[in-house]
């Protein structure tokens, strides 16, 4: 599923560096405090996608012309025209095929996955991609037309610069996943500021306007058009702690739907359903299934199946039976989330997600957890807010004792080991940003390879798993038996997402591959991509690009001067020297038009001071633990975490 | 048993974590068996409250990454230190005890019997009555407690390959110990 391409920048024998995954991001965040940046908060939703923003004092969910808030996740490719969102929805009937919607549903997946779907229309071979007439669109493509659209619709309502926007992933996505969405918005020219998870972000619009000063714990039920997740999360003293998330990343509103039509099709006796009849079903199931939360029974008109029969009944009691079996899986989600998180029972549950109207579902959840789910905020909307506050905060506007946020990774991550095992490496519902590493050696006298390969998931074999990534190590010196010393370190960092090094560690010798998943798109494929939109025109690019290597260059020198101001007496033998010595390359350089030139000088300066920057850390973690007593205040806090 | 891992034909040997920190020292900690959880917690949000990424948005890359790496040492250290079994095995590595070694070596004859039967007890209690299963709870609860008393004794008197042994205890009990929880869910 995944290919390894060596970066060949050093490859001498015994030694490998393996990048996972790694997508290079678009400059970084400006370092100016004088004016608020502009950020926003995108729900990039199985059905509907939203944006907000949050302008100091109030988070608002962005409207089109007609005053909606929700985009439907819906993109048609004509062969003249794309239409997105509520123009593009009457196609799914009268052109299926060139209609997309649940784009998401195959985000950063496997074709083997989708072979079955009657409700697709895939190409044949190579990427995984919807036959349009447009073209073939991946699930990448599609995404970031949605995206682009919102983007379009923020700049409509705000004026200035947009920094860029927390765009949330069900805490589920593992992290091929992870790395399509971030595709998917670097296609549509946003920067990503950080990938929250839903729920998180749920937790985010409902928590930060609680009371903070006790400690309580928050469930967050999330059942989206096509994601389930569930999040437990505790707050105190300023810190918004994920403690366990869980879910199902391919169960949702969506298949309520698909049960409906299932039951229809059997009702109606109809064994061989055109693609147009199967759609016109799926939009009646969705509107019986929304009625049924209001209402005991309801009739549909189906004359548009163009069959013997005008109209299709379902009661909320056949409904029920019909989803049962659905809503219980998320029921046992939830019991081994309660679990992970070591907690016996929760303060307050907010339910999120257009699903969690239904009253089958409210009470499902309000017998699970004990207590009547908070519905307050629009659970459509909450994640987009919550989303939007976070994005606030990432672009520089945090305020004074604003909360901080902590999060964890959903799967486990480990390799491949004897017999087709599985070894965790770091386990899920790991706080991250995380680092883990373990060491290597071989086990025959002259062994000089290996194969190292990377699985995600909680089961124990190798088949069960999700796989990301497999590379060789060659090359190493041969040795006797267990004298090689190699470490692999698994890096995730605040998105989620994995890096994975290895280093010999005798010769202390690194070589670099990158590793990415070949369902989604190649670096060469997204730079071609951006080129050929008319929205990145080539002088744009270089434009775009030198104004963000200068933003970074000058944030460098800057932060550099006042370091050396600061703390210079932190400053070894010649550091100092060679410092100045680099800014002032830097600075020079910054004047000239080329941005390669600015990054890779910035880059080098950056390297130069990189002990220094630890060793201002290690002083203000002196300082930090000044205030911290050796007596504990809080004699209840004082019970076991479990041990993994 | 978690020590010793093979990675086709390799042999895998766990370290402390990413950086070679002292996680003791990072939270200001003395280095014992029996912490204060309630410090070790104010510790680590006292740290993560200044070394967040979330507070670097915005500062040169190069303060970002040594941010980063700080924090996932902050995060790995919380997690070794605030777990029994984890912070035994550290306490161990610290004081130099080959841990590999040490395994070879085994937990004894008595020990091993007595895990099985545990074992083998639990896994038949799935369908016996509760009250059987809740008192099964306790006693490997009790169990894995008294290893673990055995540890911090032999550990602050310094008796580290005694230490070892009950450290290898705690490991098979607390398994034993988390599969009662998933049964009782």
């Amino acid at each position: 599923m995944l290919f390894v391409q060596a970066a060949g920048r050093d490859t001498r024998p015994g030694s490998l560096t393996m990048v996972l995954l790694q997508i290079s991001e678009p400059g970084e965040p400006t370092a100016s405090h004088h004016s608020r940046q502009i950020a926003l908060g995108i729900d990039l939703g199985t059905t509907n996608s939203l944006v907000a923003h949050f302008d100091g004092t109030e988070t608002q969910v962005l409207k089109d012309d007609a005053g909606r808030a929700a985009l439907p996740s819906v993109v048609y490719f004509g062969s003249d025209d794309t239409k997105i969102g509520y123009a593009a929805e009457p196609f799914s009937v009268t052109e299926p095929a060139n209609t997309v919607a649940s784009a998401k549903r195959l985000l950063g997946r496997a074709r083997e996955e989708f072979a079955d779907d009657p409700y697709l229309t895939l190409t044949q071979g190579g990427a995984l991609a919807f036959s349009t007439a447009a073209g073939d669109k991946t699930p990448v493509e599609v995404s970031s037309t949605i995206l682009s659209a919102l983007k379009c619709r923020a700049e409509q309502h705000l004026s200035g610069n947009i920094a860029g926007a927390v765009i949330t992933v069900p805490a589920y996505f593992d992290d091929a996943q992870r790395q399509a969405t971030r595709q998917a918005a670097e296609l549509s020219g946003i920067r990503v500021l950080r990938l929250l998870n839903e729920p998180t972000a749920a937790a985010v619009a409902y928590g930060l306007d609680a009371d903070a000063e006790e400690a309580s714990i928050l469930a967050v039920y999330d059942l989206g058009g096509g994601t389930f997740d569930i999040s437990i999360l505790r707050m105190r003293e300023g810190l918004f702690e994920v403690l366990a998330t869980g879910g199902d990343s391919a169960l949702g509103g969506d298949d309520f739907d698909r049960a409906i039509t299932d039951f229809w099709l059997a009702e109606l006796g109809l064994t061989q359903p055109s693609a147009i009849q199967r759609r016109v079903l799926l939009g009646l199931a969705r509107s019986a299934k929304e009625t049924l939360s209001a209402q005991q029974e309801v009739t549909m008109d189906c004359r548009a199946l163009d069959i013997d029969c005008a109209e299709l009944s379902l009661s909320r009691e056949v409904l029920e039976g019909l989803v049962g079996s659905l809503i219980d899986r998320t029921l046992q989600a939830c019991d081994v989330a309660l679990l992970d998180a070591e907690v016996d029972s929760v303060d307050r549950v907010v339910l999120v997600g257009g699903a969690t109207r239904m009253p089958r579902v409210r009470a499902a959840v309000t017998e699970c957890f004990g207590r009547e789910p908070l519905c307050r905020l629009d659970p459509d909307q909450v994640v987009a807010m919550g989303a939007a506050r976070q994005a606030d905060v990432l672009v520089g506007n945090r305020g004074e004792g604003e909360a901080l946020l902590l999060d964890v990774i959903p799967l486990s991550l480990g390799l491949e080991t004897y017999g087709g095992l599985v070894e965790k490496i770091i386990e899920r519902n790991s706080t991250i940003p995380v680092a883990r590493a373990q060491e290597f050696t071989t086990a025959r006298d002259g062994q000089t390879g290996l194969v190292v390969h990377v699985l995600q998931g909680e089961r124990e074999r190798v088949e069960d798993c999700r796989s990301l990534a497999r590379f060789e190590l060659t090359g190493i010196p041969p040795m006797v038996a267990g004298a090689a010393r190699i470490e692999v370190t698994f890096r995730v960092d605040a998105d989620g997402i994995l890096e994975v090094t290895a280093v010999e560690q005798l010769t202390g010798a690194r070589s670099e591959v990158i590793v990415k998943p070949a369902f989604g798109l190649d670096e060469t494929q997204i730079t071609e991509m951006l080129k050929a939109s008319y929205e990145f025109a080539a002088e744009d690019m270089t434009a775009r690009q030198l104004a963000e290597a200068r933003v970074e260059g000058e944030a460098l020198l800057a932060g550099l001067q006042s370091a050396m101001a600061q703390d210079g007496d932190l400053l070894v033998v010649d550091e100092a020297q060679r410092l100045k010595e680099g800014m002032q390359a830097l600075e020079g350089i910054l004047a000239a038009d080329d941005p390669q030139a600015i990054r890779e000088m910035t880059e080098q300066v950056g390297r130069v001071s990189e002990d220094f920057a630890a060793r201002r850390m290690d002083r203000s973690i002196q300082s930090a633990l000044k205030g911290v007593s050796l007596t504990s205040l809080d004699a209840d806090q004082t019970e076991e975490r479990s041990d993994s | 048993m978690r020590l010793r891992r093979k990675l086709h034909g390799l042999i895998l040997e766990p370290l402390a974590g990413a950086s070679a920190r002292d996680y003791f020292v990072l939270f200001h900690i003395e280095p014992e068996f029996q912490i204060d959880m309630g410090v070790l917690e104010r510790a680590y949000h006292t740290l993560l409250s200044q070394f967040h990424p979330d507070l670097f948005a915005g500062k040169p890359q190069v303060e970002q990454r040594v941010a980063a790496q700080l924090c996932a040492d902050i995060n790995s250290g919380f997690r070794v230190l605030s777990s029994e079994v984890l912070r035994a095995e550290y306490l161990l590595k610290r004081a130099g005890v080959d841990l590999a070694q040490a395994e070879k070596e085994g937990v004894g004859a008595a020990f091993l019997m007595t895990q099985i039967a545990l074992r083998e007890r639990l896994e038949s209690a799935d369908s016996a009555h509760p009250s059987e299963r809740d008192a099964l709870s306790v006693e490997i609860r009790d169990r894995y407690n008294a290893s673990r008393d055995a540890f911090a004794s032999a550990a602050e008197d310094e008796r580290f390959k005694e230490a070892a042994c009950y450290w290898q205890e705690m490991c098979y009990l607390s398994k034993l110990r988390d599969a009662t929880r998933v049964r009782a869910a």
